[in-house]
């Protein structure tokens, strides 16, 4: 099939650098303009299956050595084509184009980055269309349902700007509508294991509600990981049936839970903080911590070295709460959590929070609802539970109700004393900074605070082994 | 695709012998030096200051990833970025490793960052890394097998102790490593030379070659110098390029 053209096209050749000084030509990079974009069109006729347009100087008008503006727009058609899928058509150049020998395409969108070798063009090759038509027919080997292709590439400095600017416009309602996607949109969740080395129970579910909790994986990458590698850490959860929509229950994410935590877990709620609460792994970026003294919870980031009001810093609840655990009165999260419309959607959302450190309120302010946003406290409002306390009878915050209403049924409740809330307590008094099992101790740590020794736990094992030898480290 | 690990004690002159390395093979060969030593600068070294580091690719991400486009493709974002730091000399390529990781979680970032490294290897015939004595970067599996274990000691118990260790650790590491060797540097006379012998005979360590002290290569580091000034018929460079034909590199 690549007969017909003057380089070779193959995945091998796929991460080839070409070298500054084995390089023809660079186009686009950090010195000019360039971009790439797929653009689904719904009428057919509209598309000349083959035809590639070039506007500006061809390959072999251009200097040897010098750098030019690059821009590659395709135009696609075909029935089940339809605009969604624009972004992941466009993903697919940047692993297509690198298939052809002496041709470096990196990065993506208006960053592209492309070096053609000096061997390419020893080789014979004389024109951007063999580049464009070589390219199209990748696309449509590998996606048959694209019936109709047509490419247009410029390298004029002023029609690429003029084309840039029109599809800046174009990347952008696609964030848009990226970013107005929700639970409910998606088919399939994610997992991801990638740092289950030192959580080894840890269950990490990725929503397109709920980024992971080290902030860096956002459901759109996990689906693209899990496509490029099935075998790697990130695949496909099921969503299965919806058990509490309120809450964030579904079965696909339960079942998953116990494979994915030995065991450990099999009940996880998305959107919930003190009813089987996701597990928290060590990565991440902010920890939420229950003060049963306000029934509020109060959050603090890695960035914060101070105690929090509860009289401990991040890192001490970190080492208790991490490690993979689902920890009654502690929740890691990710930032972005703090903006997603889910956020603990099960307790009523912000009404809930009643302490964040100043820099996290400012990073965060735009997600809080204007009705809460001078009521949450900050280290400037108070730094232990008596201040926070006043804070909140001062600012009336919403838990404050709650407290008055619990005071007149106490009598009556106070036999019942193992609710969830009270449950989180008895771990409080251990929690001494200076004690704390730091997180890149092993996640195995006796999770009662106690000194020294390991627990193990086997569930449903089935384990043959030969030998096991017990020796000292040398 | 040959991988090349140089490590040693703090303060050996192990960097130095890295530079000399990278310039003698990449006469016939495409080279790629990885400075993984935040404490030294082989970039420096070999006259091709770096600007930027993968550490500093790494915390870039961590600062701006919430503002990325929400399907941005991150493993060909992160390619490119390495790709932009990379210093091309005429016969080899630097890439430097930076700063070790600071608090947060880097599992993701590294994780993408081992695959684009390994890929980018693949384009090299030798690959040459300069690491310290801790073997951070080989624990963090950015390598994973390692043809040559190059150990730098200077004419001390305790720099052979080091390689010692750097063994023992690579061993508990499950770093598959062909061959492990030391070099010692800044020999002054015969009798450093039994003496070392000796030892490293006793510790079951094959010593490779012996490197005398240069005082071209003193007066170029007192300067702060790039060591390709270093003329090709200076003791050092000689006797580099020897232990370059002894373990048949060329």
């Amino acid at each position: 099939m690549a007969e017909e053209f003057p380089f070779e096209i193959s995945p091998m050749y796929e991460g080839e650098r070409v070298r500054k000084g084995d390089m023809y030509v660079e186009l686009g990079g950090s010195t000019k303009d360039g971009f790439e974009l797929v653009q689904v069109v719904d009428d057919p006729n509209e598309v000349e299956d083959g035809k590639v347009t070039l506007i500006g100087p061809d390959i072999l008008d251009m200097e040897e050595g010098g750098f030019y503006p690059y821009g590659m727009i395709y135009k696609v058609a075909g029935e089940q084509l339809e605009t969604d899928l624009e972004a992941v058509l466009e993903r697919r150049h940047h692993e297509f184009q690198p298939y052809m020998q002496g041709y470096m395409h990196l990065n993506q969108r208006y960053d592209i980055w492309i070096r053609i070798s000096k061997d390419m063009i020893k080789n014979g090759l004389k024109s951007f269309e063999q580049i464009a038509k070589a390219t199209m027919m990748l696309y449509k080997n590998e996606l048959p349902f694209i019936e109709k292709m047509e490419a247009i590439y410029i390298t004029d400095e002023e029609k690429v700007k003029e084309e840039l600017a029109k599809a800046m416009e174009i990347y952008k309602a696609r964030d848009e509508r990226a970013r107005a996607m929700h639970d409910e949109d998606a088919d399939v969740f994610y997992g991801c294991t990638l740092c289950q080395a030192f959580a080894p129970t840890s269950v990490c579910v990725v929503t397109p509600d709920r980024t992971s909790l080290c902030g860096a994986m956002t459901w759109f990458d996990c689906r693209a990981a899990a496509k490029v590698d099935p075998e790697g850490p990130n695949f496909p959860i099921e969503k299965g049936e919806c058990l509490d929509e309120l809450k964030g229950e579904y079965t696909g994410v339960n079942e998953k839970a116990v494979e994915l935590s030995g065991g450990e877990y099999d009940r996880i709620m998305l959107y919930t903080f003190l009813e089987y609460p996701h597990t928290s792994c060590g990565c991440f970026e902010v920890i939420g911590f229950y003060m049963p003294e306000v029934q509020a919870i109060g959050w603090v980031d890695r960035n914060f070295s101070a105690a929090t009001p509860n009289g401990l810093p991040f890192s001490s609840m970190a080492g208790q709460a991490g490690g993979g655990k689902q920890t009654l009165g502690f929740l890691g999260i990710g930032i972005q959590y703090f903006f997603s419309p889910k956020f603990l959607q099960g307790e009523g959302g912000w009404t809930t929070t009643a302490w964040l450190p100043k820099d996290l309120k400012d990073r965060v302010f735009e997600a809080i609802p204007e009705d809460m946003r001078d009521k949450i406290a900050t280290e400037e409002d108070a730094t232990d539970i008596t201040q926070l306390m006043e804070f909140m009878k001062k600012v009336n915050h919403p838990m404050v109700a709650k407290w008055a209403a619990e005071e007149e049924e106490e009598v009556e409740e106070a036999a019942e004393a193992a609710a969830p809330e009270a449950a989180a307590i008895p771990q409080m008094p251990m929690m001494q900074p200076g004690m704390m099992p730091q997180m890149q101790l092993p996640a195995f740590a006796p999770s009662g605070g106690a000194a020294g020794g390991i627990k193990l736990v086997l569930k449903n094992a089935n384990i043959k082994v030969e030998k096991i030898i017990l020796k000292k480290k040398e | 695709m040959t991988t090349i690990v140089i490590s040693g004690k703090g303060g050996t002159g192990k960097t130095n012998i890295a530079a000399l390395l990278v310039r003698i093979l990449s006469e016939n060969k495409l080279v790629l030096a990885i400075d993984a030593d935040p404490d030294t600068n082989l970039a420096d070294a070999l006259g091709f200051p770096v600007t930027k580091t993968v550490g500093d690719i790494r915390e870039g991400f961590l600062d701006e990833k919430d503002e990325l486009a929400p399907e941005l493709d991150k493993q060909s974002y992160f390619e490119s970025r390495v790709m932009s730091i990379i210093e091309e000399a005429d016969r080899f390529d630097i890439i430097a490793m930076g700063r070790p990781e600071g608090p947060g979680c880097y599992c993701y970032a590294n994780n993408i960052l081992r695959a684009v490294i390994e890929k980018l290897e693949g384009n090299y015939e030798m690959v040459v890394i300069d690491t310290e004595a801790g073997l951070e970067h080989l624990s963090r599996r950015t390598v994973r097998d390692i043809d040559l274990l190059l150990v730098v000691s200077d004419v001390s118990k305790r720099g052979l102790d080091t390689a010692d260790r750097i063994r023992t650790l690579a061993n508990e590491l499950n770093i598959r490593v062909k061959r492990i060797a030391v070099i010692a540097n800044r020999v002054r006379n015969e009798h450093d030379r039994e003496k070392l012998k000796n030892m490293a005979e006793k510790m079951n360590l094959e010593l490779i070659g012996f490197i005398p002290f240069d005082e071209e290569l003193a007066a170029l580091d007192l300067d702060g110098l790039p060591l390709t000034q270093l003329k090709d018929d200076s003791p050092a460079f000689e006797a580099v390029k020897e232990v370059v034909e002894r373990l048949d590199l060329n």
